[in-house]
């Protein structure tokens, strides 16, 4: 039954990242938005590159759909609606969503051409920039909660949420998963009007659906990371759980896109300097605090 | 045959393969992503083998490490998408000795070594974490506490060599 519901969950979550990220980029709500674009994309020719490299090629689509859809697999929507508990659970999240990584580079390198392997290589550097801002606020999390399971960090907030007890960590990881999910400002990768489309440049149809699927899968994956570990996960009164995790996500989501298409897009050189001069050091304070904070008023 | 002795034997195999599959290619990012997915595989053995933290702990590092090492093997060598067909092999029989040593060598560790008494009770994941905290700010603390200062030191020297290395560039 709880397979049958999570399924359900997931389907229903990505449909509405879906409409909401058309909705940031083009600021109308289309509800049938994404049902279009996927028939479009069924019906449309899936071009070849001359020289490509197959493997990686057809493989990155498909690896960033298993590592998104593998991430959310230690998310907790209520209290036994979850795919596996597993005792390392917020150190799987980055381990599955590492590979977003490998697919972004296969994407960009597979269909040899300039546009896509820019996009690939930047969003290492990109990585170099969120990867320590997406581990240290984690580990904060797990200090309070004093286990890596995502269900004993939910409840670890049952007092106080972690966006009040720890704000630091949660301001770094929202930017952090921001870049990890390539939203703007951070969407370096696939630019558009700047490197038209990168990574994705070269996809077209089942292959771009896949592709696109897989980025919203990632979308989702990132906004319930953030309600599990700050925002209380399922934690809230009057409505059912689920239905708490439900707002939650969705909020968190919405507030990403939206909020990000406000902003110019950063460089990466600029993302890089900040992330280090000024990321990293936030992000020790913050455990320092936090560690004395756990010590002193064990809330 | 059990089904972990079964996943163990799978995992190790495709680890192997990939580890050959490193030296078949002509292409750079080829070589390294299999070099990824071979590392991966090891860390799925240690899933297998009930490790967990030091699983997920494994495929988490290689994707990064291994990543970083195909753009610096894309930008340092002349050929990096294998077009011109560069062997990846070098001093062939050197190499091919060396390599036959250190596998029976190490097939001979493993067969003749003395392993003790074989581990009944496995802690739950969840106390192996608790455990390998403890171990980490305690018995092994000097040791870790030593390699990652000894890391630290070659970041510097690095990042020192390549900003020095820009500015003579950017001088001539």
């Amino acid at each position: 039954m709880s397979a049958v519901l999570l399924i359900l969950a997931l389907t229903v979550g990505v449909y509405a990242v879906a409409v909401l990220e058309d909705w940031a980029s083009h600021n109308r709500l289309r509800l049938l938005g994404p049902v279009i674009s996927t028939l479009a994309l069924l019906g449309q020719e899936s071009v070849l590159h001359r020289k490509n490299d197959r493997l990686f090629f057809e493989t990155a689509p498909i690896l960033l759909l298993v590592g998104a859809l593998l991430s959310l697999a230690i998310i907790p929507l209520a209290p036994g609606l979850i795919v596996t508990d597993l005792a390392t659970g917020a150190l799987f999240f980055n381990a599955a969503l590492a590979y977003v990584l490998v697919a972004l580079i296969m994407a960009g390198w597979g269909p040899d051409g300039a546009y896509g392997m820019i996009g690939g290589w930047r969003f290492l550097g990109q990585l170099i920039a969120y990867a320590m801002l997406v581990v240290m606020p984690i580990t904060t999390v797990a200090m309070r909660a004093e286990s890596l399971s995502t269900i004993t960090i939910v409840e670890s907030q049952a007092q106080l949420w972690n966006i009040v007890y720890q704000p630091l960590g949660f301001v770094l990881f929202a930017i952090a998963g921001m870049a990890m999910a390539f939203v703007p400002p951070f969407d370096l990768p696939n630019a558009e009007g700047e490197l038209a489309g990168g990574v994705e440049a070269e996809y077209t149809g089942v292959r771009r659906m896949v592709f696109r699927l897989g980025r919203m899968v990632l979308i989702l994956s990132v906004a319930s990371a953030t309600t599990v570990f700050y925002l209380g996960g399922w934690l809230g009164p009057w409505l059912p759980d689920w239905a708490w995790s439900a707002i939650k996500i969705l909020a968190v989501t919405a507030l990403m896109l939206a909020g990000g298409r406000m902003l110019p897009r950063v460089r990466e050189g600029t993302l890089l300097a900040w992330a280090w001069k000024l990321g990293i050091p936030l992000a020790l304070v913050n455990i320092f605090l936090v560690g004395v904070l756990v010590l002193v008023v064990p809330l | 045959m059990s089904l972990q002795v079964f996943f163990l034997l799978a995992f190790g195999g495709a680890a192997v393969w990939f580890g050959i599959v490193v030296f078949l290619t002509h292409s750079m990012v080829r070589s390294a992503l299999a070099l990824l997915f071979s590392q991966t595989a090891i860390g799925a053995m240690f899933l297998v083998m009930q490790a967990e933290f030091l699983g997920v702990l494994q495929i988490m590092m290689m994707a990064t490490e291994m990543s970083i090492m195909a753009i610096f093997m894309v930008m340092f060598m002349m050929d990096p998408g294998g077009l011109g067909e560069m062997d990846m092999k070098h001093q062939r029989k050197t190499s091919l000795a060396a390599g036959l040593v250190a596998f029976f060598g190490a097939l001979a560790v493993a067969v003749f070594a003395d392993w003790g008494p074989l581990a009944t009770d496995i802690p739950d994941a969840g106390e192996q974490v608790r455990l390998l905290g403890f171990e980490l700010l305690g018995r092994s603390m000097l040791i870790f506490e030593s390699a990652g200062l000894t890391i630290l030191t070659a970041m510097i020297a690095a990042t020192a060599l390549a900003v020095q290395a820009r500015e003579r560039g950017a001088k001539a």
